[in-house]
């Protein structure tokens, strides 16, 4: 598919100024996750992903999954965008009664593949939709997205073997590694570091890029579909908080709400209403 | 007819024989094959059997992968190991999400467990089971009610927990008898002194402790409440209304289990003098399984007294 670089670059300011806005008017959430994970979901939903708005449970199409499910508020305004469902939603955020949980919810949000948000499990569901693709002799794809301070999750690991076991070539996965998780960096926190070496072990191939630069991370993705036999991780350097200048690696913004100031920053920087 | 001996071979043979014209059934394994006798189960569909390691976690996370992409997994192991080791999986990504996954418990209570120890003696599952929103829980008596329960469940939307034990489980029940789902069924109706109230592999107990009464002039009606949640109000109110006074038995603690569930009932519907017979609220140790049983009050003679307390409440 030929690559529209800079219609995902706009995309990606429309999806950061959206995240702020959500935020902002909800009083609540988690718009530093967001960010960081923000050029990946782009560049999933708006050049990659085989799906259809208009037939969300579509059984062919890819399937994806925010393991790092409090990121949401981008996955929200991607699908949005996208055309799942009206951007008058966003209003409703972690209200009662709205589409948009505090966090992703398959059977209220159209769109979302499958439930996260407690922290580990989006790999091995995924590791499950991906050995039912190749029961059911389906071409699609899974696509997970985890946080870097989500892989201390023991059953993250239990999922990298089963993976492996299963050779699963159908299965792409992003590390969000922005260096961060709620109490702070993920190496003084738990002693994370290295990462690629770890899924090099499990027997995952393994590729790792600028988890904001859109050739690399298209470029992953393919030659992550070229590997036989074994599944993917790409793990993607990111900055938390990423476009936002006040918010970038500033954990406090793991979650916070902007002001009315900090909003109207946001669109000065982006560009565009939000 | 099918051949079995014991509620771990009555799964396997059920899931067999399903599987045969139903190519959406799963067994997913965290090692259990061996332990849930499913060893043919994978010889004859080795392609749907999905081996995923010691990780419990990870069964109960995979089997909901598969459950999204329309498919039926059973996962089958001890019973702890699902309801504790995976609570959050079972709770958020099965139950949450309403998928069709069905959970095979063995090693249910105290003859589940017995020489094993606590680690493998699983008498708080039902408990935990019970109060997530969703699943469906089933304790069959005996192979041939666990037989049909797992043919049942495939017909139940979303998930199932169905509580199996280890080959210590007597028989109850004549193998033409069918199980049946949301009702309990009256086993015994000497009279309406009082009613007994009993789920699991003791009931081979509860019926001789019913005999036994019915001998000294206590006149007993004896349920089976085979299916926990949702349990079967209109069922069990209509004993109570005639019988005024109850007993619970259960191989599992007294908290959380039959003996909660029939006093949420009775309070709400038909407010009765309650006894349960079952765990109370100890940790047992290991041993032989009757000798086990008895060692923890819950002996025929126990049901017995619990009876002869409620009796003489009932009249005072």
């Amino acid at each position: 598919m030929e690559r529209n670089i800079e219609n995902l670059k706009k995309t990606a300011d429309q999806l950061r100024l959206d995240v702020v806005k959500m935020v902002h008017d909800a009083g609540d959430g988690h718009p530093g996750p967001a960010m960081s994970a923000l050029d990946i979901i782009t560049s999933l939903f708006f050049h990659e992903l085989n799906v259809d708005a208009k037939n969300p449970k579509w059984e062919d199409r890819d399937r994806f999954i925010l393991s790092k499910g409090h990121a949401c508020p981008g996955l929200y305004a991607a699908l949005a965008r996208k055309g799942y469902f009206s951007v008058n939603e966003f209003a409703g955020l972690r209200t009662l009664g709205s589409i948009l949980q505090g966090h992703p919810t398959m059977q209220k949000t159209p769109g979302i593949d499958m439930t996260s948000g407690s922290l580990g499990n989006g790999l091995p569901i995924g590791t499950g939709m991906a050995i039912a693709a190749k029961y059911n002799k389906k071409n699609y794809y899974t696509y997970v997205i985890l946080g870097d301070g989500e892989i201390q999750e023991g059953i993250v690991w239990e999922a990298a073997m089963c993976a492996k076991r299963y050779r699963l070539d159908n299965l792409i996965a992003f590390i969000d590694h922005n260096g961060w998780q709620s109490g702070g960096s993920v190496e003084e926190v738990s002693g994370l570091l290295p990462i690629k070496e770890k899924w090099e072990a499990f027997g995952w191939y393994v590729q790792e890029i600028d988890g904001h630069d859109y050739h690399q991370i298209l470029d992953a993705i393919d030659h992550a579909k070229k590997q036989k036999g074994k599944p993917s991780m790409i793990v993607a350097r990111t900055i938390k908080g990423k476009g936002i200048d006040y918010m970038e690696n500033d954990n406090s913004w793991h979650k916070r709400v902007p002001d009315d100031a900090q909003l109207a920053r946001a669109i000065e920087l982006l560009g565009g209403e939000a | 007819m099918s051949q079995y001996k014991g509620t771990r071979e009555a799964f396997a043979r059920a899931l067999i024989e399903m599987s045969e014209t139903d190519n959406r059934l799963m067994f997913v394994s965290p090692d259990s094959l061996k332990a849930m006798r499913a060893t043919e189960f994978a010889e004859k569909f080795p392609e749907r059997y999905i081996e995923v390691g010691i990780a419990e976690q990870n069964a109960l996370d995979v089997a909901a992968g598969l459950a999204s992409s329309g498919l039926i997994p059973f996962v089958g192991t001890y019973g702890g190991f699902i309801t504790m080791r995976a609570c959050e999986q079972m709770r958020t990504f099965v139950a949450y999400t309403h998928m069709n996954v069905k959970m095979i418990a063995i090693n249910g209570g105290l003859l589940g467990g017995e020489r094993e120890g606590v680690t493998h003696q699983f008498f708080e599952d039902l408990g935990i089971v019970r109060s997530i929103p969703g699943i469906t829980v089933i304790t069959p008596a005996d192979e041939s009610q666990v037989y049909g329960a797992v043919k049942a469940c495939v017909d139940i939307e979303g998930p199932v927990y169905i509580r199996c034990a280890s080959g210590r489980e007597p028989v109850v029940y004549d193998r033409n008898v069918p199980f049946e789902f949301g009702k309990i069924r009256i086993l015994k109706e000497y009279g309406h002194d009082a009613a007994i109230f009993a789920s699991g592999f003791i009931m081979d107990r509860a019926i001789a402790a019913a005999e036994k009464l019915n001998n000294e002039g206590i006149k007993v009606t004896l349920a089976d409440v085979s299916t926990l949640k949702p349990i079967d109000v209109e069922g069990i109110t209509k004993i109570l209304e005639k019988c005024r006074a109850a007993v619970t038995v259960e191989d599992h603690s007294i908290i959380g289990g039959l003996g909660s569930a029939l006093a949420e009932t009775a309070s709400e519907n038909c407010p009765v003098h309650l006894a349960r017979v079952g765990l109370k609220d100890v940790f047992p140790q290991s041993g032989k399984p009757n000798a086990l049983l008895d060692y923890y009050g819950i002996g025929i003679i126990d049901i017995i007294d619990a009876v002869k307390k409620v009796v003489n409440k009932k009249q005072s």
